[in-house]
């Protein structure tokens, strides 16, 4: 099923809005690796639900999230949805440096989700707190915290970097 | 050694209150903040800043504190609108209002082990130390009593994708009696980070502070950095700042009238509002290779001529032009969408004056006060705008007060477009001159934002205050939702749409 995302993403299959797509994100639409993500298939049941958690993000990442649903970008057709609860999830993305106020939150909230789980850093503060390392109120990135399974770089990563990076770490954390 | 504009009025600290009291009756209060100034006099300092209705002025009331008696009497009895601003220097500063009446702690989290962390002799390590995660946080949210009253709690994470905070709500029914917000979740330490870095350097964790502010307040960092080193940009460098602050201004206010049919269920609305919003970030991704307008500006100037591709700005702009027109024909059409915004989230002219409400907040509830007007900046002075009022403070007003915004933005970059700007794009940098300080302030989407900028006796920063709008607006909720139904809160929230990073900083 993630090779049918893939394919209809950056493959010959465009769905409708592609093009769109592909004009504005030139910097992410390359080939799709070699190698299926049938495992994951197997895993997943071609649907993942994401747990979005902001850790004391500027607010920029979590638009862009919200931009993967508007009708341009729309990823619920490939079956990825956000969902309102770490019970109903797969996978959940980290955003900002981990500020002290949320550490407690972010652990809660990654202990309530049920295996296995997939923890994805979204954005260079995540990654290791990205302009505000150093500063007092935070930890420096979401590893600090949780066990990190891929990262998306930027600052923030576009709504199509943040989609193509949800997939490779995916069929990475697959393999 | 001021710039122009700036009136500095020392007070003694026995006279403070009821001289901020005076001044709050013809001025509007712009921010309230302390210093740790003790490395150039000995003192403390507390600085009120004010502008007087319809002059491009401020006064600035201040007082020294010394080391051995940091408490002075309480200024919010007498003006409401400074009671965070003192919550925030006794949290930070340990600078203690007698009489304040809410004694909680508002930025510092119950993990924070008491430490003052503006405080010059304090260090990142030294606050760091005194950390400790599993540390109760012992905070008493203010409970309603009565037959039939619950509580909801709501927060940090919350359902959607937003930024986390803590809602508690006391309801009757479905009827929302109270709300105590618990903010500060995301609270960084971006103001003692401004301290570690050079000047030049504050730019981009400026642009970080807040998402989608970020052109705004890296505009009034730059600002106010320039306004102490004696540069003077050139007019090039401000038109491409002042038409970028309107495609900001644009992005936002069309993505929140979109937004807000999130809140009321109206699934087309949105889509169709997240359309036009996109179109722009687009924009905003040509023009600036960012789509959140990252990287343009520099202390001095800007990084690229945005007027190169006023081709582009046009032809875009004309698509959005009409897509908006039938977008908001489209709203006003659905009786369904509009029944919800109509007397829903009412903040009255009286208590949003009082409380210091800013940006289209204000302006929603009849308050003329427009950054750009009352202190022209940039290229302001030289365009003909309004500032654009509504009276009667509901989420309706709030949505139509952005409508008419919108077609502001759209007629001042016009008019940017149409006249041709001369000069350096970047200016070199000036010398930062010992113990000066400058203010730097802009209107950005969601309100004024303010930047106190002071140099220590090596020209490195010794202060940099932010005041952004989310901060004077977020007390406004609790107004604004009394006696509304639970399920409206999202619609009310929406219509203010406040940052908390911006906020909790």
């Amino acid at each position: 099923m993630l090779r049918q995302i893939i394919l209809n993403l950056f493959g010959k299959k465009p769905a409708i809005g592609m093009d769109a797509i592909r004009a504005m994100v030139g910097d992410v639409a390359g080939e799709p690796g070699a190698g299926g993500p049938a495992r994951l298939d197997a895993v997943f049941k071609r649907s993942i639900r994401i747990r979005q958690v902001d850790a004391g993000s500027c607010n920029a990442c979590e638009w862009e999230c919200t931009a993967l649903g508007n009708p341009i970008y729309d990823v619920s057709r490939f079956g990825i949805d956000f969902v309102a609860s770490p019970r109903h999830a797969d996978v959940i993305l980290v955003t900002g440096p981990v500020s002290l106020g949320m550490a407690q939150a972010l652990k809660k909230t990654y202990l309530a989700m049920p295996e296995p789980k997939i923890v994805i850093a979204c954005g260079d503060c995540a990654r290791d707190g990205g302009v505000y390392r150093g500063a007092y109120g935070v930890l420096d990135g979401a590893a600090s915290v949780v066990p990190v399974d891929g990262y998306i770089p930027g600052c923030p990563p576009s709504p199509a970097a943040i989609m193509k990076c949800i997939m490779d770490i995916l069929e990475s954390a697959a393999k | 050694m001021y710039p122009e504009n700036e009136n500095y009025i020392e007070v003694s600290p026995a006279d403070f209150p009821r001289k901020c009291a005076e001044y709050s009756r013809r001025h509007f209060l712009r921010m309230i903040f302390a210093a740790d100034e003790r490395e150039l006099d000995g003192h403390f300092r507390v600085y009120a800043v004010f502008s007087p209705m319809g002059e491009d002025r401020f006064d600035i009331l201040t007082m020294k504190l010394g080391e051995d008696n940091l408490s002075y009497e309480s200024i919010t009895p007498l003006v409401p609108a400074a009671h965070w601003y003192e919550r925030e220097m006794r949290d930070m500063f340990g600078i203690i209002p007698e009489g304040h009446p809410d004694g909680r702690p508002l930025c510092m989290h119950g993990m924070y082990g008491g430490v003052y962390p503006l405080r010059r002799d304090v260090s990142a390590a030294d606050i760091k130390k005194a950390v400790d995660l599993s540390r109760e946080d012992g905070y008493s949210f203010m409970r309603v009593k009565g037959e039939g009253v619950y509580e909801i709690p709501v927060g940090p994470v919350h359902a959607g994708i937003i930024e986390p905070g803590h809602f508690r709500f006391s309801a009757v029914g479905e009827t929302i009696y109270h709300l105590d917000p618990r903010l500060f979740f995301t609270h960084k330490g971006t103001e003692k980070l401004f301290e570690s870095r050079g000047f030049m350097d504050g730019v981009e964790l400026s642009e970080r502070i807040s998402g989608v502010s970020s052109f705004s307040h890296s505009s009034a960092y730059c600002m106010a950095v320039e306004r102490m080193a004696g540069m003077e940009i050139s007019p090039r460098a401000k038109a491409v700042r002042t038409l970028v602050i309107e495609m900001e201004r644009l992005y936002n206010h069309i993505g929140d009238i979109g937004n807000m049919c999130a809140g009321t269920g109206f699934a087309l609305g949105y889509a169709k509002g997240a359309l036009l919003k996109e179109s722009l970030m687009a924009l905003n991704d040509r023009l600036t290779g960012s789509r959140y307008l990252r990287g343009i500006n520099v202390t001095g100037g800007v990084t690229r001529d945005v007027f190169d591709a006023a081709d582009d700005i046009i032809s875009t702009l004309d698509g959005v032009k009409t897509g908006f027109k039938h977008f908001m024909e489209f709203l006003l059409d659905s009786v369904s969408h509009i029944e919800r915004l109509e007397g829903t989230g009412l903040l009255s002219r009286e208590i949003a004056l009082k409380m210091g409400a800013t940006g289209p907040a204000a302006r929603a509830s009849g308050i003329s006060d427009d950054i750009r007007r009352a202190h022209p900046h940039l290229s302001y002075g030289s365009l003909v705008f309004e500032a654009h009022t509504y009276q009667k403070g509901d989420v309706y007003s709030r949505m139509m007060v952005r409508r008419e915004e919108v077609e502001c933005s759209f007629s001042i970059i016009d008019s940017l477009i149409e006249c041709r700007h001369e000069g350096e794009l970047r200016i070199p940098a000036g010398r930062f001159p010992a113990g000066g300080s400058a203010l730097g302030y802009t209107e950005g989407p969601r309100g004024s934002i303010f930047y106190w900028i002071k140099a220590a006796g090596d020209g490195s920063p010794l202060r940099v205050k932010v005041r952004s709008a989310s901060f004077c607006n977020w007390p406004l909720i609790s107004y604004a939702i009394h006696g509304n139904i639970v399920p409206d809160f999202p619609l009310v929230n929406k219509s203010f749409n406040l940052s908390y990073s911006g906020c909790d900083l």
